[in-house]
């Protein structure tokens, strides 16, 4: 018995080695078998945790589902009788023993190492404190508010500094949100009455896609974030000059356009280019804060006023077409 | 007690054809009528997710319309669990637990039928939210608040949901501890804890489970339900509610329900296994204890769903280590199972391709929750289409695959009929190879970034290609549900089902000794249990005394 299994060990192995070869080969071109390429160190340490249980749990999925097979051939009837038995074996104490000892041993080495690299993914950087940059993320339904150190605002997108810490402060203003740029780190609940912290650090410029992932309501799936980052020069000029700029523009389309569509002329809401209300700040002003009598949520219920007077003034130019050439 | 012999129905309308069943209360009749409606159920909860289905096969697809999709997606999850995993369970655990331990009913019949008729209100009371002012509920089978809460969920679908969350409750609930005080004090002379068939092991377990963790869940509901229909804040934080606490008393509830719902499979499974392996079950004592066991961690781990709600790291390093440790007495039954195949006769009828599919798939559903369970890479993974992944691999992988094991195995001693053999296994590939296609893809969808709960979305590439994979395997599986009805439908409807005796698989337990489907009062006498598999005792001493 032990010469047979010596002899099929190294087939065994190589089988082994195979299918975790193709695996690798498989992860590395990424079509979805490990997290997306991380651009962040808390990413990157994540993926190296994502890349070891992979290995050890494939191994474990190779020999459960081999042994499967190999019994499942080897054991099957071949026209036997239903009245023939296999040999009445009720347990082996040693065997079960040594079943038990091996998944404990692996569950050992994967809480050790996810605890060894836990500090690089949630300890915020502490030798970069003086120059992090502290953003505020608010969730709403159903898009992403941005408060900037300098009080700048935007919407949807978040506009970083490269190669800088970019420690993140979430709440939500309304229902459960999860903020999550995949590239960037895991997720980080957005819960009305809490206060939560995560952080990144964007090693390349370039934009970075991620959604809410904490269903949220009718348009959980619209609720999108980009990050982008830039140069600190970029983004100083972004935060300095162009966010406020271009404030109501985002206000409009990242919060408004949801559901009245980009030019106002109504979707899962009504149209409202043609609505004389677009011109009236205190009619509009107690729609955005307390919402509308039937669907609307409030979507600027924390709203400042250079907030809502952003969009009065986007909205009146841009959106409102007067009251007759809608229809 | 004195065996009845007379009819168990003296009075004349109660024998009608379906008088018969409205007044019942025969644990036989009680359990096939669980099974009927939660089968029904499971139609229906199937029906909703092939919509789902269609409407992600390719991107910004307008199949159905956002609200649609999100009460399908919140009524998919809860009919599939509460109207017809835990329920069939409840059904099989009926009809078999006191055929197992060889008595006569459950302990108190009228209250087993007390159990299955509020069931059917909660069924009923559940589909007709359809018809409620704005439709039915539409904030996920987890009702998270605040959305759940009258301002971001406004119409009574939420309300009729919690009703119909407690009136299920209530049945589970009597229906648990009818099957502790059955399986402690009904078993019959000999039928000691280590004689008592692992399936009844299983109910034991998932009825300590029910009665310990569903007043969790009514308890939360009902402060819901306050903060709706009351005026209170439990749950509204700007009125200094908790919005964590509610996912703690879900979760609480939540995580254990996984155990009811799979344990029970497992249990058929290690009927079934050893019987089409000819074989004993490999460690008894093991695979009971770590159900044992697994129900008592289940107790534990439930704050694994909320890694992302920013616990402190402390708590995350304990719940991490709690999830871990449940999967060691699931590696156990995993390698049990293996060994009892080992040197076996097996023999690959219907019920025995579906217990191994169910090793096959389960498998893959326990190992991908160890990414769930180390919370940095859950931080990654939750809340996206891998976890959707994992739960079906376990739950529709493992428990549906049971189920229908347990179907195939049981439905001749249920009904006196077999069901027809080759379309069991045209069934069995068609759902085997169609559930992998539809849901091995998920994963990689999760890891590509696709949130679950989501309409639509708007990538094209290999997000739509994972998706229209997906959508091709559920239509896969469909077929083979559809055989499975065209099976009974031949079995029973045009009677070709082959008759049989009381044991066409030479099985073990207590219920194949019973009459084929069994006499109302189940035996005339029950034989004197000597050890956990009386049915092949019996076989042995017949054998030694005929010449």
């Amino acid at each position: 018995m032990p010469a047979r299994v010596r002899r099929k060990l190294p087939v065994l192995t190589f089988v082994l080695l195979a299918v975790l070869a193709t695996a690798g080969a498989a992860a590395a071109a990424n079509g979805g078998f490990t997290p997306q390429y991380p651009h962040s160190p808390n990413a990157k340490s994540i993926n190296h945790a994502y890349d070891l249980i992979f290995i050890l749990t494939a191994a474990v999925f190779v020999i459960v589902e081999t042994l499967l097979v190999v019994f499942i051939w080897k054991y099957r009837s071949r026209g036997r009788r239903r009245d023939v038995e296999g040999p009445q074996v009720h347990g082996h104490t040693r065997l079960e023993l040594l079943w038990t000892a091996g998944p404990v041993l692996i569950l050992a080495v994967i809480a050790a190492f996810i605890f060894v690299k836990l500090p690089a993914i949630a300890n915020v950087p502490a030798s970069s404190a003086a120059d992090r940059v502290n953003i505020t993320v608010e969730a709403h339904q159903f898009y992403w508010q941005f408060d900037y150190p300098n009080g700048a605002k935007s919407i949807n997108d978040l506009h970083v500094p490269v190669d800088q810490v970019v420690y993140l402060t979430i709440k939500s203003a309304d229902v459960d949100h999860s903020w999550w740029i995949p590239q960037l780190g895991g997720k980080t609940d957005a819960i009305p009455g809490r206060t939560n912290h995560t952080w990144f650090k964007a090693d390349k410029t370039g934009t970075f896609l991620g959604q809410c992932a904490e269903f949220c309501g009718v348009f959980h799936e619209a609720m999108a974030a980009r990050v982008i980052a830039t140069s600190s020069r970029a983004y100083t000029d972004y935060i300095d000059k162009t966010a406020s700029a271009d404030l109501g523009r985002a206000e409009f389309q990242g919060v408004c356009a949801t559901c009245h569509g980009m030019q106002g002329e109504g979707g899962y809401g009504p149209a409202i280019a043609a609505n004389p209300i677009l011109t009236q700040p205190q009619s509009l002003t107690p729609l955005l804060r307390n919402g509308g009598r039937a669907l609307m949520p409030a979507v600027g219920n924390d709203w400042t006023d250079a907030q809502i007077k952003a969009l009065v003034d986007y909205v009146g130019k841009h959106v409102y077409k007067g009251a007759t050439s809608g229809g | 007690m004195a065996v009845r012999s007379e009819a168990v129905y003296p009075v004349s309308w109660k024998q009608g054809r379906i008088a018969s069943w409205l007044v019942t209360v025969d644990h036989k009749r009680i359990g096939i009528l669980y099974i009927v409606t939660a089968l029904v159920m499971f139609a229906g909860g199937g029906l909703m997710a092939l919509l789902m289905r269609a409407q992600l096969t390719t991107p910004n697809e307008q199949f159905v319309t956002k609200n649609t999709y999100d009460e399908l997606m919140t009524m998919h999850g809860t009919v599939m669990i509460f109207l017809v995993v835990v329920p069939i369970m409840a059904g099989f655990g009926n009809f078999l637990v006191p055929l197992m331990i060889g008595a006569r009913d459950m302990a108190f019949p009228r209250l087993n039928a007390f159990s299955y008729w509020t069931y059917l209100l909660g069924c009923i009371v559940l589909w007709m939210s359809w018809f409620s002012a704005s439709g039915p509920a539409r904030s996920g089978w987890t009702a998270y608040t605040p959305l759940s809460e009258a301002a971001f969920t406004p119409g009574h679908g939420q309300d009729y949901w919690i009703l119909s969350l407690h009136i299920l409750s209530i049945s589970s609930l009597a229906g648990a501890i009818n099957f502790l005080v059955t399986i402690h004090n009904m078993r019959t002379r000999g039928m000691t804890w280590m004689r008592i068939p692992l399936f009844v092991w299983a109910m034991e377990t998932y009825s300590i489970l029910l009665v310990a963790v569903l007043p969790a869940l009514s308890a939360g509901l009902t402060l819901l339900l306050l903060d709706r229909q009351a005026g209170t804040h439990f749950f509204i934080p700007s009125q200094g509610g908790n919005v964590i606490l509610y996912q703690h008393v879900f979760w609480f509830f939540g995580h254990p329900e996984v155990y009811i719902m799979v344990l029970p499979a497992m249990g058929m499974i290690s009927e079934i296994l050893p019987v089409f392996s000819r074989k004993p079950i490999f460690g008894y004592k093991a695979i009971a204890f770590s159900t044992i066991g697994i129900a008592f961690f289940s107790m534990l781990v439930w704050a694994h769903h909320m890694f992302a709600v920013g616990m402190p790291i402390g708590l995350d390093a304990f719940f991490m280590i709690s999830s871990m440790i449940i999967a060691v007495p699931t590696g156990i039954k995993i390698f049990n199972w293996l060994a009892t195949t080992w040197r076996g006769n097996l023999i690959f009828d219907t019920p025995m391709l579906f217990a191994l599919g169910f090793i096959a798939l389960f498998t893959m559903g326990g190992l991908s929750g160890i990414f769930l369970a180390a919370f940095p890479v859950d931080w990654q993974v939750t809340d996206t289409y891998y976890v959707v992944a994992h739960f079906h691999y376990v739950l529709f992988g493992g428990t549906m695959f049971g189920i229908f094991g347990g179907l195939f195995y049981w439905w001749p001693k249920m009904f006196g009929r077999m069901l027809d053999e080759r379309l069991g296994k045209i069934q069995f590939w068609l759902m085997f190879v169609g559930f992998n296609v539809a849901f091995l893809p998920m994963h990689m969808l999760g890891l590509l970034g696709m949130p679950r709960r989501i309409w639509t979305y708007h990538h094209g590439g290999l997000w739509e290609t994972y998706n229209m994979i997906s959508t091709i395997g559920s239509g896969i599986m469909s077929i083979g549900l559809l055989v499975f009805v065209a099976n009974v439908w031949i079995a029973h409807v045009l009677r070709r089902g082959v008759r049989v005796g009381n044991d066409p698989w030479l099985a073990d337990t207590l219920e194949w000794y019973a009459a084929s489907p069994p006499i109302p009062h189940n035996f005339d006498s029950v034989p004197y249990v000597t050890s956990a598999r009386p049915l092949r005792d019996l076989r042995r001493r017949l054998a030694e005394e005929l010449p």
